[in-house]
Parts: structure tokens; C-alpha cells; sequence
């Protein structure tokens, strides 16, 4: 039995996506990515079963993180699955948005690789 | 909010803002000249044309490990870059059809580690992990450099200046608002 935690990352731009990659990776994550809201739900739709936690960006294009996380809260199988934001934004009206959307938590970037990691283990214990 | 801390100074119709190391700034759409002066520093600007905003934010990293082969602090300038994006999207501008201009990166000290190569390596690397096309840089050798841009026209200006000139660089400046932090609802 492996005790791997499965990530899904949603951010557009690409060198975000490497950097979260390796800094999960390294600390031991099942780490799968994409790059947008609708990116993120067409592979949640066919793999949505294996994850354990979403971290999700806000600004993005096509559909940004609010409207991810209102589809997802939407469907019974992602409705408590924890979302976490990770944003360049930290203003209160976005964080009262995310959290009335049904986001689980707010990370501010840039982001603290052991913070992370101690968040997401907290969110997926 | 446009501004990440950019200072400003009224001449004629057009205000010049200054933007310094840490900051960023997008244009408002009024006549505006943002400048700054740089010496191991970079200076990022973004253009759309289609939108006609345009953006600079100005950085140094810190250094990597001597033979690490990494490319400096890409977290924190991962993070300036997208802060600059993402301020250029919200004044209309789009990601696929922004154009860069990079400058600064000079080695100023004889003998110390090549930090200004560092950061435009940096920027490079961002920059086409992004798609974003450079269209103009210069970067690299040991003079400082004074760079001005029009953020309405796209237009920018970069010339050598005395290295005086250049402000000494802050060995890493951190945002202010709370990177990394964690907050559970």
C-alpha cells in the first residue's frame, strides 16, 4: 500500500506548473498538472477518482479558479475534495470569493515549499 | 491597483514612473514614461499591441549555488513575472499576444559571480517556457543601463549609463505581502 498523496496543479503558465512539480515530486507527491478551469475538469472527468487534493491558480484564462471550484463543488464526487488557492492575489474580497465558491484554503505566492507541504498534509490527512 | 510600489513624477502631460527593483507597474492608458535605471537588475516589459498596455517590473534574484546549474530564485521570479501578466490582463491585455523587451543583466564587479547572466537567463527561459516572443534584449556586460518605456506605444529606450548611475542592488526583495503564506478556511 502507498500512502502517496495525488495532486492535481492547475496553472497556466508552464514555468509555474515545472516549479510545483519539482517541489512535490521531490517531496515524495503523485503530481498531475493543467494548465486551465476547463483544462483541469476534462481530466478530472476520466481521472477524477485518483485525486486526493487540488491546488488550483486564480487567474487563468478560459476559466479561471472561482469557476473551477463552483463546477467542481457542483458534482457529488469533487464536493469534499479540498482545494487549495495558490495565487499572486491576497486581497480579502478574493479570498471571501474562493471561500464562498467552497475553496478549502488560500496559499500566497510566492509559495513556501515546506508550506505547502504542510498544507496539503494537513487538508489530506 | 496597477501599481506594485512604483513611484511617480509629473512632467508636462506625461508622468514618468519610476519602477524599482521589486516592483511592477502597468500602464493606466494616460500619457506615461515608466523608467528605471538598471545594473545587475532586470527589466521585464510587456506589450500588447492589441490592447495597447504595456507593463515593466524590475528584478534581481538570487544567486545559485556556484556549479548547481540551476537558473536564480525562480520561485520569487516566477512570481514578478506573473504579477506583471496578471496585471496586464486585467487592463485588457492578453497572455498569447504579449511581446517582451528584457534588459539590464549587466556584470558589474570584476571578479564576483556572474549574477547579472544569471537573471537574463532567467528571463529568457520564462519568457519561451511561456510563449512569449522577445522581440528586443540587451543584456549582459558591465555597463548600467537606463531604460524607458511607453506602456501606450509599446516604445522603449535603453541607454548605457555611468554605472553611478545604477542603484546598488538589494540582495533579495522580498514581496511584502505575505509569499507563502497559508490560510484554511
Amino acid at each position: 500500500m502507498s500512502d502517496m498523496i495525488h495532486v492535481l496543479t492547475v496553472d497556466d503558465s508552464a514555468s509555474m506548473r515545472a516549479l510545483l512539480r519539482a517541489a512535490l515530486s521531490s517531496r515524495g507527491y503523485a503530481v498531475s498538472q493543467a494548465e486551465d478551469g476547463v483544462a483541469a475538469l476534462e481530466w478530472l472527468s476520466t481521472n477524477g477518482g485518483e485525486i486526493d487534493v487540488i491546488v488550483t491558480d486564480i487567474n487563468m484564462p478560459r476559466m479561471d479558479g472561482f469557476g473551477l471550484i463552483e463546477k467542481l463543488r457542483g458534482q457529488t464526487r469533487f464536493r469534499d475534495c479540498p482545494i487549495l488557492v495558490l495565487s499572486t492575489e491576497s486581497s480579502d474580497e478574493k479570498k471571501a470569493r474562493a471561500r464562498s465558491a467552497g475553496a478549502t484554503g488560500w496559499i500566497v505566492k510566492p509559495f513556501d515549499a515546506e508550506k505547502l507541504d504542510a498544507a496539503l498534509r494537513r487538508v489530506t490527512h | 491597483m496597477t501599481t506594485h510600489g512604483a513611484h511617480t513624477h509629473v512632467h508636462s502631460h506625461v508622468e514618468r514612473i519610476t519602477v524599482m527593483q521589486g516592483q511592477v507597474y502597468v500602464g493606466t492608458g494616460k500619457p506615461e514614461i515608466l523608467t528605471t535605471v538598471l545594473g545587475s537588475c532586470i527589466a521585464c516589459c510587456l506589450y500588447d499591441p492589441i490592447a495597447r498596455v504595456g507593463g515593466m517590473n524590475h528584478f534581481l534574484l538570487a544567486q545559485p549555488n556556484p556549479g548547481s546549474g540551476a537558473v536564480a530564485d525562480q520561485n520569487y521570479g516566477i512570481y514578478l513575472m506573473e504579477l506583471l501578466i496578471n496585471q496586464m490582463m486585467t487592463r485588457g491585455g492578453v497572455k498569447s499576444r504579449m511581446k517582451a523587451h528584457i534588459y539590464g543583466g549587466a556584470n558589474m564587479h570584476a571578479g564576483m559571480a556572474r549574477i547579472g547572466d544569471a537573471n537574463a537567463r532567467f528571463a529568457r527561459d520564462f519568457l519561451e517556457a511561456e510563449k512569449i516572443p522577445l522581440v528586443r534584449s540587451d543584456t549582459g556586460g558591465d555597463s548600467a543601463r537606463r531604460v524607458d518605456f511607453d506602456p501606450v506605444l509599446g516604445r522603449t529606450r535603453c541607454r548605457l549609463v555611468e554605472p553611478v548611475a545604477a542603484p546598488a542592488p538589494k540582495p533579495i526583495v522580498r514581496p511584502q505581502t505575505g509569499g507563502g503564506d497559508v490560510e484554511l478556511f
